[in-house]
């Protein structure tokens, strides 16, 4: 049993993997910089994104991570996703 | 933290020790795509390492 993503779900993958990426970066910056305001500044604009962009994932095609698996639906959709070796994420 | 400039006091550091120049926040690549692929959101730390012996 295999699932094929379209499109669409590619897409936003990628592009939640890109951001993802942008926020780990500046964590690391940070790290060593605390007081950096401007990185500060980037960091939240980055990481409002990819919560956003997260959110908007789960809503068609399910949560990647717990903290976006709405509980709120009749089902538990963390669970009715294809796995990883299905060919979900 | 101390912020230390690497010119400033080469002639005080100690011989035979490894030193890392502090980095400053200057921008980050406006193409996030290429970042992704390069590794570093930072363009001054884009570092494209050959894997490839010296050649003398």
């Amino acid at each position: 049993m295999s699932y094929k993503m379209n499109t669409e779900q590619e897409n936003m993958l990628r592009n939640i993997g890109i951001v993802d990426f942008v926020t780990i970066e500046m964590t690391e910056y940070l790290d060593t910089h605390p007081f950096d305001r401007e990185a500060m500044e980037y960091f939240n604009h980055y990481m409002r994104m990819k919560n956003q962009m997260m959110h908007d994932y789960a809503v068609k095609f399910g949560p990647l991570s717990l903290s976006v698996a709405d509980t709120c639906g009749k089902e538990w959709k963390w669970a009715l996703q294809p796995m990883p070796w299905e060919g979900g994420c | 933290m101390q912020d230390y400039n690497f010119n400033e006091y080469f002639d005080r550091f100690p011989l035979a020790m490894a030193y890392v120049p502090w980095q400053h926040l200057t921008q980050i690549y406006e193409d996030l795509d290429k970042a992704y692929c390069t590794g570093t959101i930072f363009p001054e730390l884009t570092k494209p390492f050959t894997g490839r012996r010296c050649v003398q």
